[in-house]
């Protein structure tokens, strides 16, 4: 048997198919491009390149988020488990570090050093993922139901081990380095080259591995690919575990950017991680997106909320900002793709 | 092979039946257990409830009457959830009719025309809704998450810079009646709120066992295929239930309201979240097809009676994680028992 046998020919379908993708991801791009240059016309100041940088940089934990949630959205499933999990990974870090003696309840901690600490912080936020996949692959619970009760759950620990506060004395110098370490001598942090290697890293497997593959026949047909070999389940599961993993270090990160574990940080991230996976193209029933388009989607939300701002609306404004950016964009995607097909 | 295929079947029947008694009734079981348990705890040593005993008047008429948003909510959005729809932005439609409310009343609007307007806000939140899932066909989740949003964004504008919620100050002062609906016992000493919230449950009672609705909607989340090939108007069917959902929605942001005397556009926060527990707590299956309104009912007095009873036991940053453990065993036992697993 040669290899090209086992290839399947580049048929009319499967380049249609991709080519769809593409498309959808030029769109977001050039609504990103045109928003900008619109926004830059009314707002002064807004075409800079630092503003440019800022819209990135200010946005690393969403971003971040973001990958992972794309990841299971064109599987199929739904992770809103994320932002409890930004607060879990972070109060855990700072309890496990903190000295083992304090004066009250929230300064005393495990007394762990720092890499240990961390590293069980990360744990604990995999767990959560893992409860996610138990939930969602093994009894079959409907995913959006089972992350936003596991996201309650997350946050619920933090609440608890923070006394529904936070935790920010006794902790060790070490502590605070790794979110606040500019990098190469310029203005960015750490978490944002962090953000950038992440996104390069899951283009490569949404493209070019056969797991990325996996992950969109699942999403397109899921009885189809559990007959033609895919284990499910697993598949499920490591995507479920990643994205755990993701919002741990995210939680880490910005716990020792503020130097403390605060039980309601990341409040809505999950909301917003979905909101700009939705603006970048990915389809709600899976099989359809990419994580390029997500950045871009992030970058669209991030020119409209700072368009806003620089335009003196009351922060108030966010909330309907978000809600008419993406009616208009699920919207706009529908309406080209059926052009598209016609 | 016919005895004891008789003998074993027995026991299966017999398993079979208890399993189906069980799930019938569960709910009230679970009902009596909570009562049992947080009447039996011994509170005395806890300063927040100094009358005494869980099963005091005081205290049963307290829970009663701060349940009276939930109970509203939870039938009208049972039946959404068993025609296989659901609604996100219950909270915050009831967030926006709250502070609508709030402004009619500060304003000078008498009692009745405000109720009235709310209503009538609830009507259109829920048409809206009903608009983006059925006419332009998208995912409930995500139409209901931007509409989410979009009240929330909506009640936040309304209420003016730098103020957090529309109460009395600045020239205007709630009007002296504005308590009364959520506070004022009228019967039992219950309030007005309690009451309305107890009619709608019985409506839709009657509405889910007796009318056409409640069938269409059994039908339409069982098998939308089969519903719409056997001629029901299924896209009428869910965009009246969306309806419906916005009128609770708007009755229950007026209990709130009157209740805390203020217009506060954060009031319904999470109120989605304990209205999906409720449901899926009440046996009622998330992708539709089953589900009933009074299962739901008794379902909002466990959740209420725990979530007052538990601030006695447990310090309050508790609550978040005690909510989100039962979300999901509520959500797992029901997909176990019903064995309607599918997975997404």
């Amino acid at each position: 048997m040669t290899i090209s046998a086992q290839i399947p020919p580049r048929t009319e379908f499967t380049r249609r198919r991709l080519g769809d993708e593409a498309f959808i991801t030029l769109l977001v791009v050039l609504a990103a491009v045109a928003l900008f240059l619109t926004a830059s016309l009314l707002v002064p100041n807004f075409f800079q390149l630092q503003n440019m940088i800022n819209l990135v940089t200010n946005n690393w934990a969403v971003i971040s988020l973001g990958v992972g949630v794309t990841f299971l959205l064109v599987s199929g499933n739904f992770d809103l488990s994320v932002g409890g999990v930004v607060a879990l990974s972070g109060v855990l870090s700072v309890w496990f570090a903190q000295s083992a003696g304090g004066a009250n309840a929230l300064s005393t901690g495990l007394g762990m050093p720092y890499f240990l600490a961390i590293a069980c912080a990360l744990l604990g936020a995999m767990a959560i993922g893992g409860l996610n996949a138990l939930f969602v692959v093994r009894f079959g619970v409907p995913s959006i139901i089972v992350t936003l009760g596991t996201m309650m759950v997350a946050r619920g620990i933090a609440q608890v081990i923070t006394h529904g506060s936070q935790r920010n004395t006794n902790l060790p110098e070490e502590f605070g380095v790794l979110g606040n370490l500019y990098m190469f001598g310029t203005s960015v942090k750490l978490p944002v080259v962090l953000m950038i290697l992440l996104i390069l890293i899951a283009v490569f497997i949404e493209k070019k591995t056969v797991f990325g593959r996996k992950t969109y026949w699942i999403g397109a047909n899921a009885v189809a690919a559990t007959l033609s070999g895919i284990d499910r389940a697993k598949h499920i599961t490591y995507l479920y575990l990643f994205s755990s993993a993701i919002a741990g270090v995210v939680g880490i990160l910005l716990a020792s950017e503020f130097k403390s574990g605060f039980s309601n940080r990341g409040m809505l991230m999950e909301f917003d991680a979905l909101v700009i996976a939705l603006l970048g193209g990915v389809a709600i029933a899976g099989g359809f997106g990419s994580v390029v388009g997500m950045f871009f989607g992030a970058i669209i939300l991030a020119v409209v909320t700072s368009a806003a701002t620089g335009l003196v609306l009351s922060p108030d404004w966010q909330f309907t900002l978000k809600a008419i950016a993406v009616f208009l964009a699920i919207v706009v995607q529908t309406w080209a793709l059926a052009r598209r097909n016609r | 092979m016919s005895q004891p295929t008789a003998i074993s079947q027995g026991p299966t029947d017999r398993n079979g039946r208890i399993a189906r008694f069980l799930r019938d009734y569960y709910i009230y079981f679970v009902f009596v257990a909570v009562i049992a348990v947080l009447s039996v705890a011994n509170l005395d040593q806890f300063t927040l409830f100094e009358r005494g005993n869980f099963l005091n008047k005081y205290n049963i008429i307290n829970i009663l009457r701060v349940s009276a948003p939930l109970i509203t909510l939870a039938g009208a959005f049972t039946l959404l959830m068993v025609s296989g729809y659901i609604d996100l932005s219950v909270g915050s439609a009831m967030s926006l009719s709250a502070v609508v409310y709030a402004l009619l009343a500060i304003n000078g609007v008498p009692f009745l025309p405000a109720f009235v307007a709310t209503v009538a806000v609830g009507v259109v939140l829920g048409t809206i809704n009903g608009f983006l899932v059925v006419r332009l066909k998208i995912t409930p989740v995500i139409a209901t998450l931007i509409t989410l949003s979009l009240y929330k964004g909506i009640a936040l504008l309304l209420v003016q810079d730098g103020v957090s919620a529309i109460k009395s100050g600045g020239g205007l002062k709630m009007p002296a009646w504005f308590n009364d609906y959520g506070r004022e016992g009228v019967l039992l000493s219950l309030p007005m709120a309690f009451w309305v919230a107890i009619l709608v449950t019985l409506v839709l009672i009657i509405v889910q066992k007796r009318t056409l609705i409640g069938k269409y909607a059994a039908a339409t989340g069982g098998n939308p295929t089969a519903a719409k090939l056997s001629g029901i108007k299924t896209g009428k069917i869910v965009w009246v239930l969306y309806g419906i959902v916005g009128v609770t929605a708007a009755l229950a942001g007026i209990a709130r309201s009157s209740f805390m005397s203020l217009g506060d556009p954060l009031s319904g926060d999470g109120m989605e979240l304990t209205v999906i527990l409720v449901v899926l707590l009440g046996g009622t299956a998330f992708s539709g097809g089953e589900g009933r309104v009074s299962k739901s009912f008794v379902a909002a007095l466990i959740i209420m009676s725990l979530t007052v009873g538990m601030l006695t036991l447990v310090p309050a940053y508790y609550q978040t994680l005690v909510i989100g453990s039962a979300l999901l065993l509520a959500a797992a036992s029901n997909h176990i028992v019903s064995k309607k697993g599918k997975s997404s």
